[in-house]
């Protein structure tokens, strides 16, 4: 029987797994969108991951958790490591691109940098109050012009003078849009030129004051699209590397870590059929009236809280 | 003991034991000390100050309703040398339109630089002042001061390597000590006891820990609840924090900050405001020092700590050490912050193994 690792990685919009062996070969994988419901997308994912994966030659060993829902998620399939979204990135393409020393990423929420220097990250930014220029913004975007996210790529790139968009909010961005469309400029020169704003939005504000030196590798949802990549190459003026599995670096380096770190215990993909709900409720012992947050097993067992800021609300678990 | 007014000062990270000390022993007022700082808080001074203003605003504003609330009828407000200049006029004015009925004395107005029209403010809030015992009492307050800043530095520093709790209990009994203090001699016995206890409580530290230098804005970067408690956070993870910033090294000791513009001279010509031209020298000193990484906090809207983040970012290129910027708002959320500490702690912590 041979070691297996998983990891799961669960974002604002999608939810990632993947299973790996000993030599970081990934042997299933699987991604789907996590509409709100972090717990219905992780036992979705295992289902589907369950699939795809021999139970006869490898068992799980470790797993790990990542992504904003890490900590929920973590608790529900008993994670034995629970990290956050950048150093998961970090640790996940570093090990497949030992030499890279520029990671891009955005995601469907948020977006960072990652510098690299000797294979360790040596300095990172994310964004802060502001989620423009995320996969959440292209989204809305080719809705608005009633097209599939997924097509956005083939559009821009078969746009030849994009159009100029503000790109320093999504709100004036979406408004110059209107304004491009209304005037009638043709829907593939809008695309191309939603793609430079991202980037250009991204460069100012994630990216600014970084050195971004090559190689590059850029991933994340976003990274799926065709035009993004080209507009970063024209800006970055060198070669960008996107991997085919970049959407599950998060997964890949939640599973790595989980393999590297010395905790055991093996993962049962029993934990789809089970039931799980959460329940919030206000502390109320002082003014700050944090918003805990329980978990519950069906049978109204308490498996975990958070949210308290204090002992005050520490709630018993069991 | 003649008490005839009710005085209050905002909260201002735990500063207020000397406020209070100052008030009650030297002026002979009675001092409403305003409850700590909660969500509510701020919620209440966002709601009345203008959407645009930096958070300490908002913070104190709120602070100064909560203290009203609690009986308070005088407020002293401070002045500062960049917007905090005009936020006491615009408090009680805000204060005022919300229809409380109080005495507003805002120390802007005072601030000549002569003792004589400090002496002014002093006799409005009592005026059988007797100055030798309110000499007497602000040398005590500066002292407990001094203390505070020493001992909570220490803490800091060592809290994150004592698993038993022993050590941040030692460290709330001196807080404890110095709210309830009414003398030196009891100033005095907090202190050498805390002393004596972080003295005592064994360390599990290793021989060269992770040192993470903390830079920023004034408020925020020293007032706990304004920053989520960043300091602890990071503490609490096994890394040994250092501020330099404080009152004693600020104000009253300018302790490595003289000569300033000559220490920085490669990286900045001017003075750049408040606390940044002091805070680009820390930077400096901590990366030369070998530090592993910098935090720079600021709340939304702070010009003079935005001012300084070109130059963090060239420090960090020159001397190659990871720089944090933090920026806190009354929306920052606590589960974002602590995504980019442990980010940020992970970070320095692989760094070191390869360097």
């Amino acid at each position: 029987m041979e070691n297996a690792y998983l990891g799961i990685d669960v974002g604002s919009i999608s939810t990632k797994g993947a299973i790996i062996d000993d030599n970081n070969q990934i042997i299933s994988s699987s991604y789907i969108w996590t509409q709100g419901d972090p717990i219905g997308a992780v036992k979705q994912l295992l289902h589907l991951l369950e699939e795809g994966f021999d139970k006869e030659r490898y068992k799980i060993v470790a797993t790990g958790s990542t992504g904003s829902a890490r900590k929920l998620v973590g608790t529900i399939i008993g994670a034995t490591m629970v990290k956050n979204e950048i150093t998961a990135h970090a640790v996940g393409t570093t090990t497949f691109y030992p030499d890279v020393r520029t990671i891009l990423e955005i995601g469907g929420q948020d977006s960072k940098i990652i510098l690299v220097e000797n294979g360790v990250a040596v300095d990172y930014a994310m964004n802060t109050l502001c989620a423009a220029g995320t996969g959440a913004f292209l989204s809305s975007q080719a809705k608005r012009l009633g097209i599939e996210v997924e097509e956005i790529g083939e559009y821009a790139l078969r746009s030849k003078h994009p159009t100029q968009i503000a790109a320093r909010c999504t709100v004036f961005a979406e408004s110059d849009l209107v304004h491009k469309i209304q005037m009638g400029h043709p829907r593939e020169d809008i695309i191309a030129g939603v793609c430079n704003a991202v980037v250009a939005n991204y460069l100012n504000n994630v990216g600014k004051g970084k050195k971004i030196i090559s190689p590059v590798v850029f991933q994340g949802g976003v990274s799926k699209n065709q035009g993004v990549v080209a507009a970063f190459e024209r800006t970055l003026d060198c070669k960008v590397i996107v991997d085919e599995n970049g959407h599950l670096m998060g997964a890949l380096g939640a599973a790595i870590l989980a393999k590297r770190s010395t905790k055991r215990q093996e993962f049962d993909f029993a934990v789809e059929d089970m039931e799980f709900y959460t329940r919030e409720a206000n502390c109320g012992r002082c003014s700050n009236n944090c918003e805990i947050i329980c978990v519950y097993h069906r049978d109204g067992k308490m498996i975990d809280s958070w949210g308290n800021r204090c002992d005050r609300g520490a709630q018993s678990v069991g | 003991m003649e008490v005839n007014r009710n005085v209050t000062l905002t909260r201002y990270a735990e500063y207020n034991c000397a406020f209070r000390y100052i008030v009650e022993q030297g002026i002979e007022a009675r001092y409403i000390m305003p409850p700590a700082l909660t969500k509510r808080t701020e919620e209440i001074g966002s709601k009345y100050s203008p959407d645009f203003v930096c958070t300490p605003f908002k913070t104190t504003l709120g602070s100064e309703i909560e203290a009203l609330e609690a009986g308070a009828d005088t407020i002293l407000m401070t002045y500062g040398v960049c917007r905090l200049g005009y936020y006491g006029e615009l408090q009680e004015q805000i204060l005022r339109d919300l229809g409380y009925t109080f005495e507003f004395i805002n120390l802007e107005e005072y601030n000549t630089g002569r003792i004589r029209d400090l002496l002014t403010t002093i006799r409005r809030l009592n005026p059988k002042i007797n100055v030798a015992k309110l000499t007497r009492s602000a040398l005590d307050a500066v002292k407990m001061v001094e203390y505070l800043d020493e001992v909570t530095a220490e803490y800091y520093k060592g809290c994150g390597f004592d698993a038993s709790g022993e050590y941040k209990k030692a460290y709330k009994r001196f807080l404890t000590a110095m709210y309830t203090a009414t003398s030196r001699e009891e100033i005095t016995a907090g202190y050498r006891r805390v002393k004596e206890d972080f003295q005592r409580i064994p360390l599990d530290k290793p021989m060269r820990p992770l040192r993470v230098g903390i830079v920023g804005e004034f408020y925020t970067a020293m007032d706990a609840f304004s920053n989520l408690e960043t300091e602890q956070k990071l503490a609490d993870m096994g890394v040994e924090v250092h501020r330099w910033m404080n009152i004693t090294n600020q104000f009253l000791h300018n302790k490595g900050i003289k000569n300033l513009a000559v220490k920085i001279r490669d990286l900045c010509t001017y003075h750049m405001g408040p606390t940044s031209t002091a805070n680009i020298w820390a930077a400096k000193e901590y990366a030369e020092r070998g530090f592993d990484g910098l935090i720079h906090i600021k709340s939304a809207n702070c010009t003079p700590e935005i001012d300084i983040m070109p130059v963090l970012q060239n420090i960090g290129a020159d001397y190659k050490i990871p720089v944090l910027f933090l920026t806190f708002d009354s929306q920052t959320s606590d589960v974002g912050l602590m995504t980019r500490l442990e980010a940020f702690y992970d970070m320095i912590q692989m760094r070191k193994k390869v360097v």
